[in-house]
């Protein structure tokens, strides 16, 4: 049973990140990520990981993507112009790459036969409080290095994005 | 819940939706468009860590994404800060435009 729903929760989500992928315009590709968003936190339900389903949807559905939406709005980024290209030979060599990816990537995980962890299905438990207990025991030296990085990229987004002295409002 | 879910069920899921995001990084000119498939990439990423984690009983895949999120809102705001300083200064954000450094 939760088989079905995380396969169907995968399919989904890599078919609105597909659509994300091919749409020409910035705000519908942005909310094409938001439900390929939350169907990947169907996903960490699913696999028991519910405190990791929760911070995909707060911080990635909820904040990174509002944040890009802003963005968008602030700038009135145009849609993306159905132009010839100037230089089609990277195109061509970017489709080739990627196909090459692809091959690797099935080769890859064809060899390993049907990639299986250990048996006995020793499932992790659904419960937060143990990853709360890890968090802030073993890695609560990086948890707080963290804070520090989150400081420091709020500080670099506002140097990043004011004015300069002497520029016209 | 993990045992019942095979794990190469998540790493194919896990696959494609890097496959996705490596296609519009590559094929995209728009830069939020690139950055938006940098973002899936990681997200693929963090798929394959919470299942690799289950797979394997453990919590650190878990510890490793939450670490992995919150860098990556890091990274997104300061990358849009960059967009913004850019945007001002060219009017665009077409990646093919924005070629001072091209020799």
């Amino acid at each position: 049973m939760s088989r079905i729903v995380f396969d169907a929760a995968a399919v989904l989500t890599v078919l609105f990140a597909a659509v994300m992928a091919v749409h020409r315009h910035p705000v519908k590709s942005v909310l094409a990520l938001v439900v390929s968003f939350f169907g990947l936190a169907v996903c960490y339900v699913m696999l028991s990981a519910p405190f990791i389903a929760a911070i995909q949807v707060i911080v990635y559905a909820g904040a990174i993507l509002v944040l890009f939406l802003f963005v968008l709005m602030l700038l009135n980024v145009p849609e993306e112009a159905r132009e010839r290209d100037a230089h089609p030979i990277q195109r061509v060599l970017s489709g080739l790459a990627l196909v090459i990816f692809a091959a690797a990537l099935l080769a890859l995980l064809n060899t390993n036969g049907p990639v299986r962890g250990p048996s006995g299905a020793s499932a992790v438990s659904f419960d937060v409080a143990p990853l709360a207990r890890l968090l802030f025991s073993e890695y609560l030296l990086p948890f707080e290095a963290l804070s520090v990085l989150l400081l420091a990229a709020l500080v670099g987004a506002y140097v990043l994005a004011q004015r300069e002295t002497g520029e016209p409002r | 819940m993990i045992g019942e879910i095979p794990l190469s069920d998540v790493l194919l899921a896990s696959g494609a939706l890097f496959l996705v995001g490596l296609a519009g990084t590559l094929l995209r000119r728009s830069a939020i468009s690139i950055f938006l498939s940098i973002e899936v990439m990681m997200n693929a990423a963090n798929l394959a860590l919470i299942g690799y984690g289950g797979a394997l009983a453990t919590r650190e895949g878990q510890i490793l994404v939450f670490f992995v999120i919150a860098i990556a809102a890091a990274e997104a705001s300061v990358g849009l800060a960059i967009f913004v300083a850019v945007f001002r200064h060219k009017e665009t954000i077409d990646v093919n435009k924005i070629n001072l450094l091209k020799w």
